[in-house]
């Protein structure tokens, strides 16, 4: 023990500095306590970030197809901003608006300044900021999991440029956003300084993170692991129950706002949170995710389209850290970002569960790091495992042409496909059509002020912007038949209709909307977008059957 | 709307002062180099410092006995005993005499004040002691026999001139208000003070307390006038930038007792409040040179006051979001108050683990559910102890109230002098 106490009174006195008791759970050579002025991790991560920026930015607007669930959240957005509630229908808690609150602040500035910009394809520039700040955590973790500098470097790289992460990182999902505030959740848990407020933070972020999008609940607990192994015993209690109770106190926040506003519990005539709740519990399961029919399947081949190696490599590395953390200081490090992933897989086993298609995003940077920790615990393997002082050099060697030959055919079986990819991300135009559906109904429709059309959520803001009356005006097609509000102004039905919008989503989901059904039987294309599946028409109803207007 | 504007204002404010709170309260757990920061450095076995301890005794003729045994029992070789009796005070006189018969190690002094009170004890005692350093201890501590040693090692190696040791209620099962009592202190002792220390503004506890003997003759002793002279000296020496070094190692504390009723902690509290505001009017803390130092003597000296106040507004304000009709955003505010109190519940219920981890005490659930039912009683009772030195000090009563209200029949089991932290 040193020999001063350093707590004294003096004009001023440095923060004290005793080395604490080391715990033995602690292995492993420490990372240098100050990214901040480590001058390598700085280019190299600046470095990834710039290219990471350039891939993700580069097209974001048109690459890839906008989708509902987009425009729903920026809607949503716009919504907040205009100061017309939480939603621009009811807001029935489906999920926390935390998410999109901070859509609605990341957008804030340049819709002030150009409202014209707040449509999908525009507000996907603030995703880029959201993912560039989720690249550089993923190196920040890395590093504070003891992964040698390249191979935070490798994480950092596989979650900012497969084609797949790229994909999903440019839209407007909720998802990227928790898993931003999930990734600062675990940086702070694994603080180097092993700070109580480090942790005491880690546990707002986290909660934060589950009320942008409930589904990252599930990986508290990995987060609660690498919380245990990055505290140090003289002060676990402390940190620990100090990061419970904030999460709690903050995951809190949510049903206390529902009570405040007295719609906690279902009663007649408001929506609450416990139907919200109840109805995303009991959505009809997607299948079997390994069912070859079922809807899981599907969406899981619409991941592996764009990308195997991080889902599948990431899993097999997850798998074979968790198994090998006995022996391996690599997989004891990674334990938490493993765990995230084993959980996050055994939720997508569940046999009846629900599978949406950005699930996934939850998983993209925990998969790339224990990717990248397999990598360095492999490397580690060939390079280091049984080396003696005096062992002869041709061995020597022999180990770095083995690695050198290990990273070129790894390198040789992923760069082709991923440029292929990216490529695609950075030149392809999904979006065309919807310029030019959103064009014809600014410019052709003579009275956009006293026009009906049922739309769906992607073009929904466009029309706002064109002149539409916002709700009932344009109208976010389910709410045609979901929504008594807007039922209740449609007495006629589809008769109360202008015109449909008839996108791939509503082209889909009509069967299950007799008054969307109704329109598009009751109408004809004036003007069709693209071809195939994929086309959008527009369709006047048709006055000939009946229309009351 | 000016309703909203009001609440939002007071959520925030009050939110603020608890969340300053409890940061300086869980300071020495921030980091396991901070928590290892606060402990004594062990002795090398050099024993260069002669102390003179002081032991103030007044109708304490039970106990007195017992912890002069115990400081002898202490394993430094170079100390004497000053008891401080009162010439009107002849059954501890004789206890005190009997003592220094036995051991010439201890003396006796006798306060011939016609007022008395543990300051004017402790000055008429300063002229007499010979030792290198002053230690002040209470006739009914506990002391533990290596403390000395510790105390004149970190002397000489920190090169301080003032040691303040840990100071420890032991019996929180006694009672509901107890429980509350032990855990402050140990909050106090435990980390709170080490913050003061390290930012150089220092309110020293009653004992467990050294001092180097010219740097208090050079402070002329202690404010007789003051309630809370104790503070007073630790604001008087910080402020002139006098080195304070906390130490705390809980085999190492010197163990205390709860006072035995609650009108007693009643005024005890009123009297500490009372001093603190004396001490914040006598302004010695005007001439500590960092404005952050300032802040901080101004936060701590009316923290008594700003407890108080927002003990009793803290429900009032929740009330007032859950039942009058506020927008959703501002209701939300009124609730952080709220949130920073329950995060040191939280904290407070694994710190009364920790303590009784740390001195080997069982710890039942019926006492977590005491600490935490309790909470609400003790912020009335520090409110209530808080308006009654307002008041006090406004009528210019500032006596020693145990004295002068219990007189001659102060039984041993009712201390005469206790010293409260925040």
């Amino acid at each position: 023990m040193t020999s001063t106490l350093p707590a004294v009174t003096a004009a001023k006195v440095p923060a004290p500095h005793r080395a604490a008791p080391e715990t033995p759970a602690t292995d492993g050579a420490r990372p240098p306590l100050r990214l901040r002025s480590s001058r390598p991790d700085l280019l190299l991560c600046g470095a990834l970030l710039t290219a990471i920026v350039v891939v993700q930015g580069w097209n974001i607007a048109d690459y890839p197809t906008l989708s509902d669930d987009e425009g729903t959240y920026l809607a949503q957005a716009w919504a907040v901003q205009q100061g017309r509630g939480l939603a621009h229908y009811t807001y029935w808690y489906d999920h926390p608006p935390l998410g999109w609150i901070q859509i609605a602040l990341l957008s804030w500035i340049p819709s002030a300044v150009s409202p014209g910009s707040m449509t999908v394809g525009t507000m996907r520039i603030t995703m880029l900021l959201v993912g560039g700040v989720s690249a550089v955590l993923v190196y920040v973790l890395g590093r504070r999991l003891s992964l040698p500098r390249w191979a935070a470097g490798l994480g950092m790289a596989l979650f900012g440029l497969s084609p797949l992460a790229v994909v999903l990182s440019r839209e407007i999902f909720l998802d990227n956003i928790a898993v931003l505030w999930l990734l600062l959740a675990f940086c702070l848990a694994a603080s180097p300084s092993r700070h109580l407020w480090h942790h005491f933070g880690a546990g707002l972020a986290a909660a934060a993170g589950v009320l942008t999008k409930e589904t990252m609940l599930v990986v508290l607990p990995a987060l609660l692991v690498t919380m245990w192994r990055h505290s140090h015993r003289d002060t676990r209690k402390f940190a620990l129950t100090g990061a419970v109770t904030a999460c709690a106190l903050i995951g809190f926040s949510y049903p206390l706002f529902a009570l405040l506003k007295g719609e906690l519990f279902p009663g007649t005539g408001h929506v609450s949170l416990w139907d919200g709740i109840k109805y995303q519990m009991s959505r009809p399961g997607s299948g079997f995710i390994l069912d070859p029919g079922s809807g899981s399947y599907g969406v899981l081949h619409s991941w592996l389209y764009y990308d195997r190696v991080l889902p599948l490599g990431g899993l097999a590395a997850a798998l074979l850290l968790l198994l090998t953390r006995r022996w391996s200081v690599t997989a004891r490090a990674l334990a938490g970002p493993s765990l995230t992933v084993a959980i996050l897989a055994a939720v997508a086993l569940r046999p009846s569960g629900y599978l949406p298609a950005m699930y996934i995003i939850g998983a993209l940077p925990f998969l790339a790091l224990v990717l990248a920790g397999g990598a360095a615990s492999a490397a580690h393997a060939v390079i280091r495992r049984r080396r003696t002082e005096n062992e002869k050099r041709y061995v020597t060697g022999g180990r770095y042409v083995l690695a050198g030959v290990l990273a070129l055919a790894a390198g040789a079986y992923v760069v082709p496909h991923w440029y292929d990819g990216d490529r695609t991300a950075v030149t392809a135009d999904a979006n065309k059509p919807y310029r030019q559906a959103s064009h014809w109904l600014g410019t052709e429709v003579t009275d956009p002020k006293d026009t009906r059309v049922l739309v769906d959520d992607a073009l929904w803001l466009d029309l706002v912007h064109a002149g539409y009356r916002p709700g009932l005006g344009a109208i976010w097609f389910y709410k045609a038949d979901l929504d008594p509000a807007v039922t209740r102004t449609m007495p006629h039905g589809w008769r109360d209709i202008d015109y449909v919008v008839a996108s791939p989503t509503v082209r889909r989901d009509a069967k299950d909307l007799p008054n969307v059904k109704a329109a598009i039987q009751h109408s004809a294309p004036v003007a069709t977008f693209g071809s195939g599946p994929d086309r959008i028409e527009i369709r006047r109803i048709q006055p000939a059957t009946g229309g009351a207007r | 709307m000016l309703t909203s504007v009001f609440i939002a204002a007071v959520s925030l404010a009050l939110f603020w002062m608890a969340a300053f709170t409890l940061w300086w309260q869980m300071h020495a757990w921030r980091t396991p180099e901070v928590l290892a920061s606060t402990r004594f450095g062990r002795p090398d076995g050099g024993e260069h410092l002669s102390f003179s301890l002081l032991l103030p005794a007044r109708h304490e003729q039970a106990v007195l006995d017992h912890t002069i045994q115990r400081l002898l029992e202490s394993t430094h070789t170079d100390f004497e005993i000053i008891v401080i009796v009162g010439h009107d005070d002849p059954e501890t006189t004789a206890v005190a005499e009997r003592a220094a018969a036995r051991d010439q190690r201890v003396r006796v002094v006798v306060d011939t004040h016609e007022k008395k009170n543990k300051p004017k004890a402790m000055n008429t005692a300063l002229p007499h002691c010979r030792g290198d350093v002053v230690g002040v201890f209470d006739a009914e501590d506990q002391v533990h026999p290596e403390l000395l040693a510790h105390v004149d090692h970190a002397f000489r190696t920190t090169h301080a001139d003032v040691v303040q040791g840990g100071v420890q209620l032991i019996n929180f099962h006694s009672s509901w208000y107890s429980l509350r009592n032990c855990l402050e202190y140990f909050f106090w002792f435990r980390s709170r003070l080490h913050l003061h220390a390290q930012k150089g503004f220092i309110p020293l506890g009653g004992n467990t307390v050294f001092v180097r003997t010219d740097v208090l003759r050079d402070a002329d002793g202690w404010d007789p006038n003051c309630l809370a002279e104790d503070c007073d000296l630790g604001v008087r020496l910080s402020s002139v930038g006098k080195k304070v070094v906390v130490a705390y190692d809980s085999d190492m504390v010197t163990r205390e007792e709860t006072p035995g009723s609650l009108m007693s902690l009643l005024k005890q509290r009123t009297r500490w409040n009372q001093g603190f505001l004396q001490v914040y009017r006598k302004k010695d803390w005007c001439r500590l040179p960092g404005f952050g130092q300032r802040l901080l003597a101004r936060y701590t000296l009316m923290t008594p006051f700003l407890q108080a106040f927002s003990g009793v507004i803290i429900p009032l304000n929740a009330a007032v979001a859950l039942f009058l009709d506020v927008p959703v955003g501002v209701a939300f505010l009124t609730f952080l108050p709220l949130v920073t109190a329950a995060v040191t519940f939280v904290f407070e219920v694994v710190g009364l683990y920790d303590f009784g981890k740390q001195y080997g005490l069982k710890v039942r659930m019926v006492h977590y559910v005491k600490l935490i039912v309790g909470g609400p009683f003790y912020q009335v009772l520090l409110a209530g102890a808080a308006i009654r030195a307002v008041w006090r000090e406004q009528r210019g009563r500032n006596d020693w109230e145990l004295t002068t209200h219990v007189g001659a029949h102060l039984t041993a089991a009712e201390p005469l002098r206790e010293d409260v932290p925040a």
